[in-house]
């Protein structure tokens, strides 16, 4: 019965999760093209950009190249919302990181599916950079068990102090890979927002209309999701966490634009070598002096 | 008004122009003119665009090129014919491999001429194209309701 | 008892009788016949024995004792024979060895020793007795199919073929699963070695049973390194029986378990068994090269059973792993190591048969790793991970063995556009896959079981291991998984020649797999808990109900949805080509015109960043780093047998 009642609560956190994380990705992707705009000296798109985006696409003709994509893609945007609603629900964090893989999967494979030469590419690339970000993912969810104690998300509302404190190496790698993860650049090798894409649009070609609609969402739910992953670091058991908390999503999110503004896109053995290299000194340091020390 | 109008995403093709035009419609995207502000996004793909900027005029190796990337973009969609190279074939009419301007290709929405034409013009025709473009989505909608 | 006697003796019968009829109907129907028996047998073993806490049965016999000695004097000479007719000296001094070494044992040292409780039943031996019966006999089912495609090809019956050696190939087969049998029931440690070399030796057959110039190598470097691993089986059963007069298995565990100082030694040798049959760095060069074989071998041997007894000795083992410190040691990293370098290499294959090999060491790497971490944890994770392999695996090997005879091909590039040639073995294939590497099947769960034990036992250097192993793993399935999803609408079905016993078997292991994986909370409690119950005296489950539950909710979804996949075609959708930059010439074979207005076809091969994972770069380190852990190991063990001699 308890059983029973925990699926329901997970699956009630997911539709939840949908909406609330689509509103406030939508926000979020809405001030990141704000702020580049800044950074760039344009004055940039309104802040409900986004939004119009979506809305135009699923206005869109209803075409596909093949039968299968769009199942694929409707299965990864379930997924996504899965893994907010088993994160919000205070759930297992490991199991959280196995349903993003899994949606990220269905993502590949749909690029794959198509089997046109351009998402092809980005099909590979793509599955390149869960290679890349895939060790560290897992060390982030081991140094949050040694941290706390527990896999679940919701023993950080009784810690006494931040993680941040005792898991600064593996915060610093989550940052690294959170450039992969977010699509920004230099690590925007499979398909990226900015105007111009050298391979069409990567793992998206093929993905016209309400698909791309439906690639967007997710990657609505999936920034803020990330964004949650980075806010527990700095959760404890006073109520004076929460501006502590919107201070420093807040601040790295900035980080990750202005990086996505600041560098060139790099070649795929840099991101492979420099993600591996950043998670085995950081994340390695780190477990390692909390399970020698 | 409907959502189509506030997100353009354009794809840009080079027919037979000198590359004045082409540098034009790029400059728009340039701090100066920020095309971004009315949500109009430059994207290399036919499926993802709405509008289809072309530059200069139509000859025999690029008819079929200009026509495979109209029948893949996605409606409701806006072809604009950018300067007068696009519009008529301009100074290049009489040439043995200029068939004419993007209208002996396509069907054109609208014409913007210039030599080279000016980024002002490019989003003025571009906004002159949202009007058809919302048009279009409302015809696609009727028909989608009727069938 | 009785059905113990009979699933071990049973199979040998139907061996027999394969030998003698030559008429491929009757030799048919004997093969079902035999495996519906092995497989209702067994499942009723288990459904009698659900849940136990172990059994043992008082059984002794001298008529096996002899029996035993006869099969080892066979089995050497016949190793001799093949050894002096193809020339090979190592096998013939290694086989001299073994077989002086044993009959040594048997007349001198162990002839008065007894053995009085020869047989036993515990939940393991039930979850190992579901594999061989069920899969192993699965795996013989389809055989029939394939072995006729092998010989005949798909397209042709006719039915007459000199060089035609099917009899001894079912044979073998059968005989391999008495052997099978023999290794999960005895409990006299001279019978389980006497079925260990069994295995050795029909794994051996099977192996060069083509007789090319190939086959015949790489038989022999099986029959090799397994001679070695049976050399150090043979080792241990000298020290126990000469220190401690001991060959009862269950005994050697609990005074191991109590005094692990005391079996350092014992303990050393029987890992180094184990991780030769298991084909653990650096011995994993017998099982890539025992992919010649024909594939049914593949997935009965080399992925769901034969591979299995080596873990299944050092799962049984996993119990003084955890209070010994070298042995341990050894078995961890060696382990640990395997599962990194040979997932990561399986990056660098484009053989459908090599990447499974590669994959099927990597996991039994994974296991050993946790067989020797030792914890209630980690013995959980080791036996979901035997499990799911054991299923997924041959599952997958059948369906490349079946896509192989249709396409011509086991290479992963060919398998394009599988999806649409072969549509169902296309779906079965993914599912395998998928249950190989991604969360919620059932090799996941595993993985996040073994997880736990590694964090709480805070291995650090194993969970380094596992979150890159894992992301390699990711890397490899992924994008084989990716080359048959491609959907393009151009492709003829040609799926409709494969064999009905094909199709009974691939049927039944799908529905295996996901049954397995949607029934992992019931497995735990019925087959794993009492198994650990038993040997630890506690129970532990790493992963809580809930998320298994909601792992089998999210199984059961993901099946639907890859099983209509692709069915149904809405009428709203309009089908449209690829992009091909707006010079196509023929969209759905991606053929473009070029610069030269010349038709061109667009390809994509996969990554195989031969650079940075390949063989010749990792498969260096991981034998010397193995070989030295293995050289460490022993000297630590013999001198502490030494420290033990002075005291």
């Amino acid at each position: 019965m308890e059983t029973i009642i925990s699926i329901l609560i997970t699956l009630v956190a997911s539709v939840v999760f949908a909406v609330v994380a689509a509103v406030l990705g939508c926000l979020l992707s809405g001030i990141d093209r704000k702020i580049t705009a800044r950074m760039q000296g344009r004055v940039g798109p309104p802040l409900l950009q986004p939004y119009y985006d979506v809305r135009k696409l699923l206005a869109k003709d209803t075409v596909a190249v093949n039968t299968t994509m769009n199942t694929y893609l409707i299965c990864a945007l379930i997924f996504t919302c899965i893994a907010g609603g088993i994160f919000f629900s205070g759930g297992n964090f490991l199991m959280c990181v196995f349903v993003v893989t899994l949606s990220e999967l269905l993502f590949v494979i749909a690029a794959y599916s198509a089997r046109s030469p351009y998402s092809e590419v980005g099909a590979h690339r793509e599955t390149l950079q869960v290679m890349a970000y895939e060790p560290m993912v897992i060390l982030l969810a081991v140094g949050f068990f040694m941290a706390t104690g527990s896999f679940n998300v919701s023993t950080v509302l009784h810690m006494d102090m931040p993680i941040v404190g005792t898991l600064i190496g593996i915060f610093i790698g989550l940052l690294f890979i959170l450039t992969i993860k977010l699509r920004k650049s230099p690590f925007d090798l499979s398909y990226s927002h900015h105007a111009h894409q050298e391979l069409v649009k990567g793992v998206t070609t093929e993905m016209p209309g309400k698909m791309l609609a439906k690639v967007e969402i997710m990657h609505w739910l999936e920034s803020v999701l990330f964004m949650a992953w980075i806010a527990i670091f700095f959760v404890w058991a006073n109520p004076i966490c929460i501006p502590i908390v919107i201070v420093a999503v807040a601040l790295i999110y900035f980080l990750e634009i202005w990086i996505d503004n600041n560098f060139a896109r790099v070649k795929w053995q840099a991101l492979l070598k420099s993600a591996w290299l950043v998670t085995l000194v950081a994340a390695g340091i780190n477990l390692a002096v909390l399970t020698y020390l | 008004m409907s959502y189509v109008s506030k997100s353009p995403w354009i794809i840009h093709y080079d027919g037979s122009s000198c590359n004045g035009c082409d540098i034009e419609v790029l400059a728009a995207l340039t701090p100066l003119y920020d095309v971004e502000r009315f949500g109009i996004i430059n994207t290399g793909n036919p499926k993802h665009a709405d509008i289809f900027l072309i530059t200069g005029g139509i000859n025999e190796r690029n008819i079929s090129v200009v026509q495979e990337i109209y029948n893949q973009m996605i409606e409701p969609k806006v072809v604009i014919a950018c300067g007068v190279c696009a519009c008529t074939a301009g100074i290049f009419k009489d040439c043995y491999n200029i068939i004419g301007g993007v209208d002996q290709a396509i069907p054109v929405d609208v014409y913007a001429p210039g030599c080279a034409i000016r980024p002002e013009a490019i989003i003025d025709a571009v906004v002159e194209g949202l009007g058809i473009l919302e048009e279009k989505a409302k015809k696609l909608e009727a028909e989608k309701k009727g069938a | 008892m009785e059905m113990i006697g009979f699933l071990i003796l049973f199979p040998l019968i139907v061996a027999a009788l394969l030998m003698v009829v030559r008429h491929n109907t009757a030799r048919n129907v004997i093969v079902i016949g035999g495996t519906i028996a092995i497989a209702v047998v067994s499942v009723a073993l288990v459904v009698m024995n659900l849940g136990t806490a172990g059994q043992y049965y008082y059984f002794q016999s001298e008529i096996v004792n002899y029996a035993c000695m006869a099969i080892g004097v066979i089995i050497g000479v016949t190793i001799i024979a093949y050894g002096i007719k193809y020339r090979n000296v190592w096998a013939v001094i290694l086989a001299i060895i073994q077989m002086g070494g044993s009959l040594v044992f048997e007349f001198v040292f162990a002839h008065d020793v007894t053995c009085t409780r020869g047989l036993y039943l515990d939940s393991l031996s039930l979850i190992m007795t579901l594999i061989i019966g069920v899969i192993g006999s699965g795996i013989c089912v389809y055989a029939i199919g394939y072995m006729h495609d092998f010989y005949f090809g798909f397209h042709d019956s006719q039915e007459d073929n000199p060089k035609d050696r099917r009899p001894t190939f079912f044979a073998l087969m059968f005989v391999f699963l008495s052997a099978m049998f023999g290794i999960v029931f005895f409990n006299n440690l001279v019978w389980l070695f006497t079925a260990w070399e069994v295995t050795t030796i029909c794994s051996f057959l099977l192996i060069g049973f083509t007789k090319t110039e190939e086959a015949i190598t790489n038989s022999f470097r099986q029959i090799i390194m397994n001679l070695v691993g049976g050399i150090a089986f043979l080792a241990a059963l000298y020290y126990l029986v000469i220190e401690f007069n001991c060959i009862d298995f269950m005994d050697f565990i609990v005074f191991g378990t109590i005094a692990p100082a005391l079996v350092v030694l014992p303990l050393t040798c029987f890992s180094l068994a184990g991780m030769t049959k298991a084909a653990q760095m650096p011995f994993h060069t017998w099982l890539l090269g025992a992919m010649v074989a024909p594939t049914p071998t593949s997935a009965l041997l080399h992925s769901s059973t034969m591979v299995k007894a080596g873990v299944f000795l050092l799962v049984k083992c996993a119990p003084i792993y955890a209070v010994s410190f070298a042995p341990s040691i050894l078995v961890i990293l060696v382990g640990g190591l395997t599962f990194l370098l040979c997932s990561c290499m399986a990056i660098s294959q484009s053989n459908g048969k090599r990447v499974l090999a590669y994959s099927t060491i990597g996991n039994l790497g994974l296991i050993t790793a946790c067989a020797g971490v030792g914890t209630a944890e980690a013995i959980w994770a080791a036996i979901f991970l035997v499990i799911f392999h054991a299923i997924a695996k041959s599952l997958l090997f059948l369906c490349v063995g079946t896509a192989e005879h249709h396409i011509a091909s086991r290479n992963i590039e060919d398998m394009d556009l599988l999806f649409e040639k072969m549509p169902h073995l296309a779906r079965l294939m993914i599912l395998g896959i998928m249950i190989m590497f991604i969360a919620p099947f059932g090799m996941l769960i595993a993985k996040w079981a073994t997880l736990v034990s590694f964090v709480d036992t805070k291995q650090f250097v194993l969970l380094l291991i596992l979150a890159f192993g894992s992301a390699a793993t990711f890397m490899f399935w992924a994008k084989w998984m990716g080359k048959l999803s491609g959907v393009a609408h151009t492709e003829e079905n040609i799926e409709r020649t494969v064999h009905l016993t094909e199709w009974i078997s691939l049927g039944t292991f799908s529905f295996l797999c996901i049954a397995s994986c949607a029934l992992i909370p019931v497995i735990s409690d019925f087959f794993v808990e009492p198994y650990i119950g038993s040997v630890l005296g506690i129970s532990i489950q790493p992963v809580l109900d809930d998320n298994l539950y909601l792992a089998s909710i999210m199984t059961i979804f993901m099946v639907i949805v890859m099983a209509a996949i692709g069915r149904v075609r809405s009428k709203r959708v309009k089908q449209v080509p690829v992009y091909l930059s707006g010079v196509s010439v023929d969209n759905g074979k991606r053929i473009y015109s070029n610069s030269l207005s010349q038709p061109q076809e667009a390809t994509a091969r996969n990554w195989y960043l031969e650079e940075y994972f390949g063989e010749a770069k990792w498969s260096p380190v991981g034998t010397i780093a193995t070989y030295l852990l293995l050289g460490l190991a022993f000297i630590y063990a013999i001198m502490s047998f030494v420290g033990i001699g002075l005291m």
